[in-house]
């Protein structure tokens, strides 16, 4: 197949042009082949990855876009495009009915406070725990795995189980808490019943969780931090804390940006804690929608309010949109935010790395 | 060759990666895996509480009817999935239902789910046919509940008459009558009404130096609303104006002065733990008492625990009246029914054991084993269920006391399609008032009116 090099004693003209075409053409296709090789397979490669979420993410998401406009019921099924009905005054037909519906609903908006209080309660002390730990472990401490494997432990036990075992703790009867509380001599805390009670109750039961995990995320970032930077600090006469907020804190700005933007994310979508949070077997959320959140609101929309006749699977997908936008929101909201705090040591210097990179 | 071997090669793992996961999901959304391979049969049951067809176990009896089917017949495997409560099994059956893949074989469904059932009938078995070779036969009501169209979509398991469970220790400490002739007189036997319940109630607080009379407002609403015919939803199917819903106002107005002004309320959620765990306390002494409960009361006191007794009468309502224009009396709560869903790959066989097991034979068997009272008037009428008596309730004879309640009950309830959704936030309202205390009778009656509203 290799290309004989054309012996010098022949003349020029013999080779046959026949052959020499079909040749050339294949070498043409060859190359054609390779640059297609190049520049396809790479794509080919990391195809499964985007097919899977094609599968498993965007379907689904444009899937419940389409569902959010219809009149859909769990058992039924489609029932035509959607209408808002009584509570907007309308029977017009119309793609946006049920978002109308839900943004309606007194009941969504007790879930939105809600979810943004347990949040609020869970990943802002989560995260700054998860930041001292770090710092506490990343010091030279005996038996370090010990201690760090210490912190993660938590993180072993399912979320459900978790739940399962907290609820109990605080529960309003006979609860260990509660319990606890009547031996000092004072008034139980009806951590079911009472709104706040109930949100710092969950969001223990999210911290007990995830601080741990957290730490050892930004426990890693920590050690990756080069040594020599601290010890010009400490020659710059730093003390700790000043090296903790102008060293460590801006250089694990990429990891704080992963870890808030997830637990942002995660927290938004709070729904086992507060469903096994629920006594009882019904009224999820407590009975005056204490702990409900809009994750609890949409799947109690979706799957135990099935009454024929109502759209309420449309409903459900609706709240599901707008729980996407408000994350999506709050996803860009702290990634700008995160930029900013801990970039705070030298805005100036950026600035003007930037303008030398222009 | 060798690049284009191993450019087919990394495709072929992509493809088969991608069919891996996809087949991993489909799989694991399956709750039906019953197949038949080899003439063998797999039918999956889902149930809840105790429908006492399993093997007898301390917290839940039973007559261990699948062994005997599947001794009957040796190809069949019954595999049962018992949840804790109808809620926890509906949301499973709706989510199963709805994306038409995997349901159970055969699912346990309670009364108050029929309307939404029974409009998708179409998905459901017939199981007339069935019914017919195992000689099932129902109260008339009972089969009206699970047929749409002329199609006997759901099979009756039991039924759910009411007496009046009461702790006769707790009684007779605080100078009350305590057996159960003189409970049921006291109550005001055949003219049993909700205020003479109320009142006996008021008494046992002060006497007892302020023990609760009963487990729960809302089950005890429960009980008070099975008497209305048309409670929140009209006949043509429509919400009753809330507002202006009297009946269901004064039914309101009654249980909650009861708990929350006479405290006359342990103040507990139905179905957790601390209610539970209530009943071998001292907390409350009487509750209603559907023949079912009786299991629950058992499990979570313990069978050797003393103290629960049953009366022979329930609180009837004269200002409710039924389609005859007589007040109501005696009362039901809950009973099942067995559906076959259609999506089924066994739905022949498990037709078949669905008949067989709602047949007069083994509903006799399960509630001599368990409490589940009969719906079917032949296994009413056999000896043995009329003869039973029970141990823990102070050898009360619950046999004769059951179908007595049974044949008090002059009201059955029309349930619409909206009705689940309604006494779901009726229930929230009462236990805003009565476990929470977080709001005041009228101002969650307000909200309970807001509620209604919002659904629609």
């Amino acid at each position: 197949m290799s290309a004989t090099p054309v012996a010098p004693n022949k003349p020029p003209q013999s080779p046959p042009p026949a052959r020499d075409d079909a040749y050339e053409r294949k070498l043409r296709a060859r190359g054609r082949r390779g640059r297609f090789d190049v520049k396809a397979s790479p794509y080919l490669y990391i195809s499964p990855f985007f097919l899977l979420f094609l599968l498993v993410g965007l379907f689904p998401l444009l899937y419940t876009g389409w569902i959010a406009t219809r009149n859909w019921n769990t058992l039924t099924g489609d029932g035509g495009v959607a209408v808002c009905g009584l509570i907007c005054n309308s029977t017009e037909p119309s793609i946006w009915a049920n978002f109308q519906w839900v943004m309606h609903q007194h009941v969504f908006w007790i879930a939105l406070r809600n979810t943004f209080s347990i949040f609020a309660l869970s990943t802002i002390p989560q995260i700054i725990m998860a930041l001292i730990l770090a710092a506490i472990l990343d010091a030279n401490l005996k038996a370090k795995t010990f201690w760090r494997m210490g912190v993660l432990l938590p993180y072993v036990i399912a979320p459900s189980a978790a739940a399962i075992i907290f609820s109990q703790i605080f529960s309003d009867q006979g609860g260990l808490i509660n319990t606890v509380i009547g031996w000092i001599g004072l008034d139980p805390i009806r951590w079911h019943a009472n709104t706040l009670a109930s949100h710092i109750a969950i969001a223990t039961i999210v911290n007990f969780r995830w601080t741990g995990y957290n730490t050892l995320i930004l426990l890693a970032a920590m050690q990756a931090i080069p040594r020599d930077v601290f010890e010009a600090a400490v020659v710059d006469g730093a003390g700790r804390f000043r090296q903790f907020f102008s060293v460590t804190i801006p250089m694990l700005r990429p990891t704080l940006i992963f870890v808030i933007i997830t637990s942002t994310i995660g927290g938004l979508q709070i729904f086992d804690e507060p469903q096994l949070f629920t006594q009882g077997t019904s009224g999820y959320g407590g009975h005056s929608n204490q702990f409900l959140t809009v994750s609890l609101f949409l799947w109690n929309q979706g799957f135990n309010s099935v009454t024929p006749g109502t759209p309420n699977l449309g409903r459900a997908a609706a709240a599901a949109w707008i729980l996407f936008v408000i994350v999506v929101i709050f996803a860009v909201l702290n990634y700008v935010l995160t930029q900013r705090i801990a970039s705070d040591a030298g805005p100036k210097q950026r600035k003007k790395k930037k303008a030398v990179a222009r | 060759m060798k690049n284009a071997t191993r450019k087919g090669l990394v495709a072929v793992a992509g493809v088969a990666a991608l069919a891996l996961t996809v087949t991993a999901c489909s799989g694991s959304n399956g709750g039906s895996g019953s197949a038949s391979a080899g003439g063998q049969v797999t039918i999956k049951i889902s149930t809840f509480n105790n429908p006492g067809f399993g093997k007898s176990t301390a917290q839940k009896p039973g007559a261990d009817l699948w062994t005997e089917y599947e001794k009957l017949h040796p190809n069949v495997k019954i595999v049962e999935d018992n949840a804790a409560s109808s809620d926890d099994a509906r949301n499973a059956f709706n989510t199963a239902m709805s994306s038409g893949t995997g349901a159970y074989d055969i699912q346990m469904a309670d009364i108050d789910w029929m309307p939404s059932i029974t409009a998708i009938a179409d998905k459901f078995t017939d199981l007339a046919p069935y019914a017919k070779t195992a000689n099932g036969d129902w109260l008339d009501w009972k089969t009206a509940q699970g047929t749409v169209d002329g199609k006997q979509i759901g099979l009756g398991t039991d039924i759910g008459p009411e007496g009046i469970c009461f702790r006769s220790d707790l009684l007779s400490a605080a100078g009350l009558p305590s057996t159960r002739d003189a409970v049921a007189t006291a109550l005001g036997g055949k003219d049993a009404t909700w205020q003479k319940y109320f009142d006996l109630g008021k008494q046992y607080v002060q006497a007892s130096g302020g023990k609760a009379w009963f487990d729960s407002a809302a089950a005890t609403y429960q009980g008070m609303v099975n008497q209305v015919q048309y409670s929140y939803v009209n006949k043509d199917g429509s919400t009753i104006d809330p507002s202006t819903n009297t009946t269901i106002k004064n039914l309101y107005t009654q249980v909650t002065t009861a708990a929350k002004d006479d405290k006359e309320s342990a103040g507990l959620g139905q179905w957790t733990d601390a209610w539970g765990a209530a009943m071998k306390s001292d907390k409350f002494a009487t509750m209603l008492c559907p023949a079912w409960i009786i299991n629950n009361i058992k499990g979570n006191a313990g069978e050797t625990f003393k103290g629960w007794d049953i009366a022979d009468v329930f609180p009837g309502n004269p200002d409710v009246k039924n389609d005859q224009g007589q007040p109501a009396t005696g009362g039901n709560w809950g009973g099942s029914f067995l559906v076959v869903p259609k999506q089924s790959k066994v739905a022949d066989e498990a037709a078949k054991l669905a008949a067989w097991i709602t047949a007069p034979a083994q509903q006799q068997k399960v509630f001599l084993a368990a409490s589940n009272f009969p719906s079917s008037p032949t296994a009413q009428a056999d000896p043995q269920v009329k003869g039973k008596t029970d141990p823990f309730l102070n050898n009360a004879p619950v046999g004769t006391i059951f179908a007595s309640r049974a044949a008090a009950v002059n009201v059955v309830p029309f349930k619409g399609a909206k009705y689940f959704d309604i006494q779901t936030a009726m229930a929230n309202a009462l236990n805003r008032v009565d476990v929470d205390k977080s709001q005041s009778a009228a101002d969650s009656w307000n909200q309970w009116v807001q509620d209604v509203k919002a659904l629609g």
